[in-house]
């Protein structure tokens, strides 16, 4: 078609008709074009420093899709306020592929290019890459995994999840209701979300009576089949399997090995994302009994009082509603549990600022968790006490839904038993003045 | 004794879908003289063929892989059209352009399938029983399709005329030209059978793994250690490499730790390279 007779028919009048017409229709329904948020005075930017992307991506996009959630319904209800000024909140995410330059680089955009109050991460090998410039710019921190604590990183916090410490109630759980299951087999990748999460384990079966049959198998993180790890673990003939805190794509593949190579004992393993999945392609009945450590937010037990996630219940449904309820992970809530804190520490302080919210968080020494209130802890073990550690929940899967079977309290596992979780994590070279 | 018939079974599966991956690689390198890094990449995108027709839109399992088969065929094609034949005097800058597309076809599957693992459910759960160890009817169907298409191909090579042309190419290509042989026409035959042999690898295993855009970068790398122990160029080389490589690995891990089996894997490439530098069957010149 030439350019005379596109002229023809379509007239200037008509074209700019026709794209006023089309502008105000999609500014009325809000849809049609991607949203593009134009901070100004009062909206707060808060970063989102975590995989998008790659292989550990499960722990970090389903929680910056929970966050939007939660800016959507702190931004409906006014936002947040502070000062006596109510505030907008936006999230700016970045990729940082799990990779530590890729979080450095993130870290720098985000406090030097989109000027946010306050990053949110994954942490673990990211950390790293990140820790300098923490250190140099004061700019708060969050991590969803406390060996990254140290006492020369004053601003980061474990304000939500303390990985692995958390994995000592499944066992407890574990040995409580099911005390004639007598030994166990690990395996975990080998990397720094595997390694304290082993001797985490290693400890809470100690405490159990519960006996390795073999030393923890380490797999690359780089495996594509799990056969060979799982004849390796089912060699001893275990009563439980524990699965340590593998990723996703590695819980998926070991949890149908077992099922094929013939499993029939018990499996506990910090998460099971995507667990109906799993069921897809084992069975209900394999996976009947399973234990881990993360609740989906529809259940009953997460409307005790005691819980201080806003809503739960409806938070889940929104999830399922926008994402798909098999899309929901367990970091889904997570982060957002994290935004709670940080409001309320900074309506408190009447300041977004970095360290006038990180003193008014920590400021009585306790802290409104997700299940309940905690207490800011952790010198004995991370060097610091920026974890804010409590209660947590033992999650079983029965008739293949996932169920709260009861909270657990860490500090009080802790106070029996900690020589035991500190002689394991030094020997695994994991206490927090052993790591590089 | 069921722990060593397992573990035999278990590099069996291994070895079979080493082996396609491998011996691809070698045809693409030993024809074209093109170490093509996005290999693990055409892996990746016969899972996805199967993530799509299978697992999605409810397609026969064989079906799907039969597609992935010949869709990645038809990448390897374009490949060879739009990056390989215009470099074709210029090896570094094939490679270069292998790692550009390779970035590109993951960059595709993140678009199409999004970042987070594929799920593909399991085509059958039957399985049978050998000496108490358990072969999944899933596993063998890998076994199975590696024997015979690794039949296949070295009866194409040995008892065609397309497949003498390669041989020819790759012993000598300006020679082989000399006689008349098409290079181009080589190229594409080269392409679309090393290419093709990547997509049913990993069109055959996505059931048995977790699919991500991603999975192509541990691929390349197991495939890279087969061929240069097997000999870079060497298709028997490559076969008795990956068989090699696979129950070394699979029994150290076993017996072991998966770590040290890495450890030993490349240890045993090292071995290899300081007694045999051209590998276990490969030329002094690439043939």
């Amino acid at each position: 078609m030439s350019r005379k007779s596109l002229h023809r028919k379509i007239s200037r009048r008509k074209f700019l008709g026709t794209s006023a017409a089309a502008g105000a229709a999609l500014a009325a329904t809000g849809t049609g074009l991607p949203r593009v948020s134009f901070a100004d005075s009062h909206t707060i930017k808060i970063g989102f420093l975590a995989p998008l992307t790659g292989p550990v991506a499960a722990w970090g996009k389903p929680g910056l899709d929970g966050c939007l959630i939660w800016a959507d319904w702190v931004n409906a209800k006014g936002g947040v306020s502070i000062g006596g000024q109510s505030y907008n909140i936006e999230f700016v995410g970045y990729d940082n592929e799990y990779d530590a330059a890729k979080a450095r680089t993130g870290a720098t955009k985000l406090i030097k290019e989109d000027g946010v109050k306050f990053i949110m991460m994954l942490g673990g090998d990211t950390w790293p890459g990140v820790q300098t410039i923490a250190e140099r710019e004061g700019m708060l921190f969050s991590t969803l995994l406390p060996s990254d604590l140290s006492p020369d990183s004053t601003t980061l916090l474990a304000p939500c999840e303390v990985h692995p410490i958390y994995n000592v109630t499944g066992v407890e759980w574990l040995a409580e209701n099911k005390p004639e299951l007598k030994t166990a087999a690990m395996c975990a990748q080998d990397d720094s979300l595997g390694k304290p999460s082993v001797a985490t384990y290693l400890a809470a079966f100690e405490a159990a009576g519960i006996e390795m049959v073999d030393a923890p198998l380490f797999f690359d993180p780089a495996t594509t089949d799990f056969a060979p790890v799982m004849t390796k673990l089912m060699a001893g003939n275990p009563d439980i399997l524990c699965l340590d805190t593998c990723y996703a794509d590695y819980v998926h593949p070991l949890c149908e090995q077992a099922f094929q190579q013939g499993y029939q004992g018990q499996i506990i393993s910090c998460t099971a994302d995507f667990y109906q999945k799993i069921i897809e392609k084992t069975s209900e009945e394999f996976m009947e009994g399973f234990i881990f450590q993360f609740p989906d937010f529809d259940d009953p037990a997460l409307n005790s009082e005691d819980v201080n996630f806003v809503n739960p219940n409806e938070f889940y449904v929104e999830y399922a509603n926008r994402y798909g309820a098999s899309e929901w992970s367990a970091v889904s809530w997570e982060y957002a549990s994290i935004m709670d804190l940080w409001a309320d520490a900074a309506a408190n302080a009447g300041s977004a600022e970095p360290a006038a919210v990180l003193e008014a968080m920590k400021a009585d020494g306790t802290g409104k968790h997700a299940f309940g209130t905690a207490d800011w802890w952790g010198t004995e073990l991370f060097g610091i006490d920026n974890a804010l550690v409590g209660n947590w929940p033992v999650v079983v899967i029965e008739g293949g839904k996932a169920r709260i079977k009861g909270f657990k309290s860490i500090p009080a596992w802790w106070n029996q038993h900690k020589d035991l979780m500190i002689k394991h994590m030094t020997d695994l070279g994991q206490m927090w003045n052993q790591r590089g | 004794m069921d722990l060593l018939w397992q573990t035999a079974v278990n590099a069996t599966y291994a070895a079979s879908y080493m082996a396609l991956i491998a011996v691809g690689l070698v045809m693409i390198f030993g024809v074209m003289g093109v170490i093509n890094f996005a290999h693990g990449e055409l892996y990746m995108v016969g899972a996805y063929c199967v993530v799509f027709l299978y697992a999605q839109e409810n397609f026969p399992f064989l079906l799907a892989v039969a597609a992935g088969l010949v869709f990645v065929g038809m990448v390897g094609l374009v490949m060879e059209r739009t990056m390989f034949r215009p470099l074709r005097n210029n090896p570094l800058g094939g490679l270069i352009a292998s790692i550009g597309f390779l970035l590109i076809l993951q960059t595709l599957a993140v678009f199409g399938f999004g970042r987070r693992m594929g799920h593909v459910p399991p085509s059958t759960q039957g399985k049978l029983e050998i000496f108490g160890a358990i072969l999944t009817y899933q596993r063998l169907f890998v076994i199975v399709a590696a024997v015979l298409l690794l039949a296949a191909l070295w009866t194409f090579l040995r008892r065609s005329k397309f497949g003498r042309a390669l041989r020819a190419c790759a012993q000598d290509a300006e020679a082989a030209s000399l006689q008349g042989i098409s290079m181009n026409q080589t190229a594409r035959i080269a392409m679309f059978i090393g290419a093709a042999l990547a997509g049913v690898a990993g069109a055959l295993t996505a059931p048995l793994v977790s699919p991500t855009p991603y999975i192509g970068h541990s691929i390349i790398v197991t495939a890279f250690i087969i061929i240069i122990v097997g000999g870079v160029g060497s298709l028997e080389g490559a076969v008795i490499a990956a068989v090699l490589y696979a129950f070394v690995h699979t029994f150290v891990t076993t017996f072991f730790d998966g770590v040290i089996a890495n450890i030993v894997g490349l240890a045993l490439m090292l071995a290899v390279l300081v007694v045999r530098p051209t590998g276990l069957f490969g030329a002094k010149e690439r043939a």
